[in-house]
């Protein structure tokens, strides 16, 4: 079984995408012996209103349980983002929350991006980060988003209780998110990694245990194919761990239910 | 296929000791006969992937070496890495080249001295590591010259970085000499929309630079590096559908989805040429998830480059 942690579902303003619907989604995921996928709202990053793009994905993702679990979007700078936030949380129908100061005009760091870490913490969600939605030197002049950096993963994991998930990171040093505690705190999906050549997935695994590393391929931005052969990778030279990493670091740390036969 | 045990793999790591425990003791197993195993049997190969994808002849047609290797006491560890990575994808053959980067002008001398690390590699790896010769144009007659040295000591074509555009007069004498040798003249490009990135590489070429240079020398065997290097991919692939003898290497960290099949819808297969350029994985993974007969997809993981190798004096 392999759990999909690094998905979005929607438009891309820059860029036309191959698919966009949550049908279309499943399908990809079958033809790519995937079971279920971790999807983030793109549209959430692009709203003014945040909200309005979770709402977008939970009604797209509600015809296929146990396939698409959502991530909500909460953007601390928007009026009402607590009680979407409590919403969220109260339905139930999120597996973790996530946040883009860099789309929102905001920092992780200032009142805004701190409140809704703690706030998320409190509700004892994880937070997701995402580096970036595409890389920067093929930017849209429109676009400018810069990526997240590794002092805002700090920020969030100086929040003691909250739990991260790191979607399409590179560059992650590991004495560093050891050194800010998140062993046994994080998720990081290897979507731009490497488990070969320069072995950032071994290095990640040494420093955090291998309950720190889940698979991500970032569809439908990227060749989902990429992914799957760093999966078989693991198969080949990690093979001990190749389940954890495959979906069940991703059931366990955001409560799937797959172990238990959720689908 | 070359044996790579996983205790060999895991000491290359940091140490890998204390969250693998059990995998690092475990070592010893021969990963190529498991490799080969995934390959015969569709049982270990997962299922998003074609069967048997290990053992597909691949020609990595754009990769580097970028350690002076050459110096008594060099470090060889990401030499090693690269070569280990080629075993395991089943890349035949990497190509590489030591560019100095950032846009110096280099002397002769560092450029002596950065082809010798790739000649230096190619003598203790001859099965896997072949050579182009990184040229400077800047350096007029004794850049021709390096041409011809690396040639003669067995390289199989050149490779320029940004300090020159390539619609340059400065590179005119370098494509001619490569003309001349029959062999391929492999550039760094990128369309760069990114201020910082632009301000950072002014001379970066982009394929419409390629193309001035393939329309002044129709017959040069003209490789567009890395079209997925960083800037907008689809910007380049529109531009070199004017620029028929322009081909287009499949390289580069960014991984997005519909690249390949893109190029091969506009400019046809025939033009592409796999390459990694050290994004070994998802540079394989790029070939394997798009959408590709499979002698298509042969002929782009080898066969393509295998021709413009042809093209040579025996």
């Amino acid at each position: 079984m392999i759990v999909d942690l690094n998905t979005f579902l929607g438009h891309y303003p820059f860029r036309r995408l191959r698919f966009t619907t949550a049908g279309d989604m499943v399908a990809h995921l079958d033809a790519h012996g995937i079971e279920a996928a971790l999807v983030s709202p793109t549209h959430a990053f692009f709203y003014r209103d945040a909200h309005r793009g979770n709402e977008e994905l939970l009604e797209a993702v509600g015809p296929f349980p146990g396939r698409l679990f959502a991530v909500g979007m909460v953007n601390p700078a928007y009026a009402g983002w607590e009680r979407d936030l409590r919403w969220l949380a109260e339905q139930g129908r999120v597996k973790a929350i996530a946040l883009a100061p860099e789309h929102h005009a905001y920092r992780l760091a200032d009142d805004r991006g701190q409140a809704a870490l703690q706030q998320i913490a409190e509700l004892k969600l994880p937070v997701v980060l995402t580096q970036r939605l595409e890389d920067r030197r093929q930017r849209h002049h429109w676009d400018i988003a810069d990526d997240l950096k590794v002092d805002d993963v700090v920020t969030a994991a100086n929040v003691p209780t909250l739990r991260l998930v790191l979607l399409n990171w590179l560059g992650l040093p590991a004495d560093k998110l050891l050194a800010a505690g998140l062993r046994g705190r994080c998720l990081i999906d290897f979507a731009r990694m490497s488990v070969v050549m320069s072995k950032d997935v071994p290095k990640l695994i040494e420093a955090l245990g291998p309950e720190s590393i889940g698979f991500g391929s970032h569809m439908p931005f990227d060749y989902t194919a990429a992914a799957l052969v760093k999966q078989s990778n693991v198969l080949e030279v990690l093979p001990d761990v190749a389940e954890q990493i495959a979906w069940k670091n991703a059931d366990r740390f955001l409560g799937l239910g797959l172990s238990d036969g959720g689908r | 296929m070359p044996v790579v045990s996983r205790r060999r793999f895991l000491s290359t790591t940091a140490g890998l000791g204390a969250g693998l425990g059990a995998v690092a003791a475990a070592g010893g197993g021969a990963l190529a006969a498991q490799v080969e195993k995934s390959a015969k049997e569709s049982s270990s190969d997962l299922r998003g992937l074609p069967a048997g994808w290990r053992t597909m002849k691949k020609l990595d047609a754009h990769n580097h070496v970028m350690q002076g290797v050459h110096k008594p006491g060099a470090d060889w560890s990401a030499v090693e890495r690269t070569v280990e990575a080629a075993k395991i994808l089943g890349i035949d053959t990497l190509y590489c080249s030591r560019p100095l980067t950032g846009g110096v002008m280099a002397s002769i001398e560092a450029v002596r001295d950065a082809n010798d690390s790739v000649l230096a590699a190619m003598k203790r790896y001859p099965d896997v590591i072949a050579g182009y010769c990184f040229v400077q144009p800047g350096n007029g007659k004794d850049a021709l010259e390096e041409i011809d040295r690396c040639i003669d000591a067995g390289m199989i074509g050149i490779k320029l970085y940004n300090q020159f555009k390539y619609s340059d007069p400065a590179v005119f004498p370098v494509a001619e000499k490569c003309i001349e040798l029959k062999i391929p003249f492999l550039g760094h490009s990128a369309y760069l929309t990114d201020p910082k990135t632009k301000e950072a590489q002014p001379r970066t070429s982009n394929a419409r630079d390629f193309g001035e240079l393939a329309t002044r020398y129709p017959e040069l065997l003209l490789i567009l590096g890395h079209i997925n290097g960083g800037g907008d991919w689809e910007w380049a692939i529109r531009t070199l559908r004017d620029f028929p003898t322009v081909y287009l290497d499949t390289s580069g960290s960014v991984l997005e989805d519909d690249t390949i099949d893109l190029c091969v819808r506009e400019l046809g297969h025939r033009r592409l040429l796999f390459a990694t350029d050290l994004t070994m994985e998802g540079g394989v993974g790029k070939i394997l998830g798009a959408k590709l007969t499979p002698e298509q997809r042969e002929d782009i993981f080898w066969r393509n480059f295998q021709g413009i190798l042809d093209r040579r004096p025996k």
